[in-house]
């Protein structure tokens, strides 16, 4: 696509310049949150962890919505094949979030005072929970946004009869994104009632709202990407939709293993959340495929690398990670620590916020009209952004391990005195990967804010690209398949680590075990994952080289057969 | 689970199908999700649980008003800033979280625990009513102020009322009567006696054990009064909320303090003479100093003799000229 088919298509691009905003803020509260972990004292009093923390969660949660209601503002009228309904309405979701950022930004402060504005039972500036820190007001507004949101992509779509699988999946996701949003809305007294509703919003939102808005969007961004057919896509959507939820649904019982509720819930959490990788795993195999049913060279190689990591994090950062500890011996020892925070940043960032960013790589420069724009900065940024966030998870884990055994293992609760001196060494190395993740954030900000604004550069230097071999050589079916069995079996090697902590030399306090095993499993499942990355990015460099020649067909594995 | 252009894929028969197996996960998630909730099961509620008057369920809303859980963990959710705070109660016993709330920013020590147990309400709910069968009775408290008592904490001193800390306290005694299957682990061994614990020299470790008046006996010598009174001070939890200089943490900074006017709450002024001073110490709600609440402060009519007030106020003056 080089230009604009539909004109409502231009309303995304204001959704996407405040995704970027916010993005940046949100990695500069993340670089203050790592500094107060070496230093608490810092700026205690004025801006406390826990009001910095909520400013981090709820700006991570609202850029990630901003991508999303851009990415669906700008598909939707091509899905549909006309232009989008109620054009106005889309300028008020505009002005309402804006007003709801600005609004929860200066709310949540208000927790240093323990003001939370109570009426009639309800906190309504602010209500002091784990990612739904909004208080009621800001809570009704994003409620009436999700609204205006279903009802614009409804009007939107063609007739019920003449749906296509992704409009079923943007079509459901957009409905249950509204209908989970719901149960944060009520103050409730009981604790392991409210953690058990509480976690309906954050569990079913990523695993069965925004997971399957994601799938629906990759799906289309690799139709337009790759001309690929809707049919066969939407195919696959629909079967990774089916996955997402039927393993999903259950596995958010993986959250009621200590909340409060009874132990059944060990045994269905156990069950259905080791399923839940399957769509991931399928996902993953599908983008492989899309990227490889011909040989043209890509033509927007960074919105490709985004969408590439959002799949492959997803792969990693829920997939693996998240089975790694999804088992009730090993999530014994990884809940409440470091550990979920090497899972909760691959996914959180890696699936949803590349999502957002590969939309916007795709869409900007085709509403500014600069389709030949400087892919330089963008392809930079993105691996900053990948190797920082992939060295943040190295740090969490490392720091989370050595929590576990601190903390649980020995029994030593003293976080100034025995917890964070022994985590220091990890704790340092956030802020060093933070600095690398924050110089792509401001990299990629620059350039998606200013792309077609300022001057063009010279025309692209084509001698740079590598050549087909080695790195540059085509990737086949098999070697993906290698690749992802290194990466599950580094997985594998993780998940043993935590359950050693189960062992009695290591309950006895020898900490061998686990750190020798989480020592081996995550750099190498996380350079497995960046030297994967950069295969894949480098053979696909490599066709502008061979452009020309014609390839071996007969190479590639059957999308029937291989699927 | 491919489709090729052109082929009958079928589509409508799987999404209903797919849908059907779905309402089916949703049946078995409903009936698990009831049975969880039942009364029979025995799970503390926190609408039974009071702590010396107060009330969990206001325990719990003063909890997000603060977003505790943006620092700490609660059943393992939150933060990883803190310690989880689930069985907190259970461990360290109410009079040691009591005479921590108020003063968040530093260790409570023995005497400022010992003060706590002079309540009756709170020697009620910690079943013991002398510091030595409180620390006997909850070690993890007795642990602490071994090896934190009187130092700096990592979290800020925040405005937590009097009411707020007792309904604060309900919560938590709430949570630590949850069942939670057994989570956090047990620990199988003592953690202070690996290298990973910071170590504290030994002396310290006895002197900190030692309830206050026999530490503030055997230090107290003719020679200085106010040297006495500083050690006092420290032991009794005094320093915990009054800083040596003028800052406000809790309470007043005592330094300029002495021989200063004083705006009362009332609107008067009063010089900030030995009387008043001593009269602060063992009444501390007769005279409010503007700009604070009356009830922050406990009384110490229980704890101190004369001699040990005026040893406070003789350190007090000490300060004046800073």
């Amino acid at each position: 696509m080089i230009r604009i088919e539909y004109e409502t298509q231009r309303l995304s691009l204001r959704f996407f310049m405040v995704m970027l905003v916010l993005f940046f803020f949100q990695t500069g509260f993340g670089l203050l949150l790592a500094a107060q972990h070496i230093d608490p004292t810092l700026l205690a009093g004025t801006l406390n962890f826990n009001v910095v923390r909520a400013e981090h969660t709820n700006l991570g949660i609202l850029w990630v919505l901003s991508g999303f209601i851009a990415t669906i503002l700008f598909v939707g009228p091509l899905l549909s094949k006309r232009e989008l309904a109620a054009a106005w309405l889309i300028k008020v979701l505009f002005y309402a979030l804006l007003a709801v950022v600005a609004w929860n930004v200066a709310t949540q402060a208000l927790a240093q005072q323990g003001v939370a504005g109570w009426w009639m039972g309800q906190p309504l500036l602010q209500e002091g929970l784990e990612y739904l820190e909004a208080g009621r007001i800001a809570d009704v507004v994003i409620l009436i946004g999700f609204a205006i949101l279903c009802y614009v992509v409804l009007r939107t779509f063609p007739p019920l009869s003449q749906w296509n699988e992704i409009h079923w999946g943007l079509g459901l996701g957009v409905l249950a994104l509204t209908l989970v949003w719901v149960f944060g809305m009520f103050f409730v007294e009981r604790l392991d009632l409210q953690e058990y509703f509480r976690w309906y919003v954050v569990h079913y939102w990523v695993e069965g709202v925004w997971e399957v808005i994601h799938i629906a969007l990759v799906g289309f961004l690799l139709v337009l990407m790759f001309k690929a057919d809707v049919k066969s896509v939407g195919f696959a959507v629909f079967w990774g939709i089916s996955l997402v939820w039927l393993s999903g649904l259950l596995g958010n019982a993986h959250h009621y293993f200590w909340i409060g509720t009874p132990e059944f819930w060990q045994f269905w959490g156990s069950l259905f959340s080791a399923l839940e990788p399957l769509p991931l795993v399928f996902c993953f195999w599908h983008i492989y495929l899309d990227a490889h049913q011909d040989g043209k060279p890509i033509a927007n190689m960074p919105a490709f690398a985004f969408l590439l990591g959002s799949v492959v994090l997803e792969q990693v950062g829920a997939g693996i990670l998240g089975f790694t500890m999804t088992f009730a011996l090993t999530n014994v020892w990884s809940h409440g620590t470091w550990v979920t925070l090497s899972h909760a940043h691959l996914a959180l960032f890696g699936t949803f916020g590349m999502l957002g960013l590969s939309a916007a790589y795709f869409a900007v420069p085709v509403m500014r009209g600069a389709t030949d724009f400087d892919q330089r900065p963008g392809r930079l940024a993105f691996w900053l952004v990948f190797t920082g966030m992939l060295g943040l998870a190295f740090a969490f884990a490392i720091g989370g391990t050595v929590q576990v055994f601190v903390y649980r293992t020995l029994g030593l609760d003293w976080f100034g005195g025995d917890v964070a001196p022994a985590m220091l060494f990890a704790k340092a190395m956030v802020p060093v990967f933070g600095i690398v993740f924050a110089a792509g954030v401001c990299l990629l900000a620059y350039d998606l804010l200013t792309l077609g604004l300022r001057e063009r550069p010279a025309a692209r230097d084509d001698t740079a690209l590598p050549a087909p071999a080695g790195w540059g050589r085509r990737l086949s079916g098999w070697e993906t398949g290698m690749w992802l069995l290194a990466m599950w079996v580094f997985g594998a090697v993780i998940t043993l680590g935590l359950l050693s902590f189960n062992l009695h030399t290591v309950q006895q306090g020898s900490a061998l075990f686990p750190y020798l095993i989480g020592g081996i499993g995550y750099p190498g499942l996380l350079l497995v994952t960046l030297f994967f990355v950069r295969r894949f990015l480098r053979s696909l460099e490599a066709r502008g080289r061979v452009s020309l020649v014609p390839l071996e067909l007969t190479a590639m594995p059957s999308p029937a057969g291989a699927a | 689970m491919s489709c090729k252009p052109g082929e009958p894929c079928h589509e409508g028969v799987k999404r209903r199908r797919a849908l059907a197996v779905l309402g089916l996960m949703a049946i078995i998630f409903v009936a698990l999700s009831a049975v969880s909730f039942l009364g029979s099961r025995g799970q503390a509620v926190p609408a039974a649980v009071h702590y010396a008057g107060f009330d969990a369920v206001q325990g719990k809303r003063v909890f997000q008003s603060y977003n505790c859980m943006g620092c700490h963990t609660i059943v393992g959710n939150g933060a990883y800033f803190g310690p989880d705070l689930t069985k907190l109660y259970g461990k360290v016993g109410p009079a040691w979280i009591e005479a921590f709330l108020p003063s968040a920013g530093s260790w409570p020590t023995s005497g400022a625990v010992k003060l706590q147990l002079q309540d009756k309400a709170i020697a009620a709910e910690a079943g013991v009513d002398t510091i030595e069968a409180y620390l006997e009775k909850y070690p993890a408290a007795a642990e602490r102020i071994a090896r934190r008592g009187a130092h700096a904490t990592l979290m800020p001193n925040l405005p937590l009322s009097r009411d707020e800390i007792g309904q604060l306290i309900a919560f938590l005694k709430y949570t630590s009567e949850m069942n939670t299957e057994g989570w956090p682990p047990t620990p199988r061994v003592d953690g202070l006696a690996f290298p990973q614990a910071t170590p504290l020299p030994a002396p310290v470790r006895q002197a900190a054990l030692q309830p206050a008046e026999e530490a503030g006996a055997a230090a107290a010598g003719p020679a200085s009064a106010a040297a006495h009174g500083a050690e006092l001070a420290e032991d009794n939890g005094c320093t915990a909320c009054h800083a040596k200089d003028r800052e406000r943490l809790v309470g007043p900074g005592w330094g300029g303090l002495y021989g200063s006017e004083v705006a009362l709450a009332d609107g008067t002024t009063v010089a900030a003479d030995d009387a008043y001073l001593a009269q602060s110490i063992l009444d501390p709600d007769a005279r409010i100093v503007a700009g604070f609440e009356p009830g922050a402060m406990p009384s110490f009519a229980e704890m101190l003799d004369a001699g040990q007030v005026a040893a406070i106020v003789a350190y007090i003056r000490s300060l004046g000229e800073k």
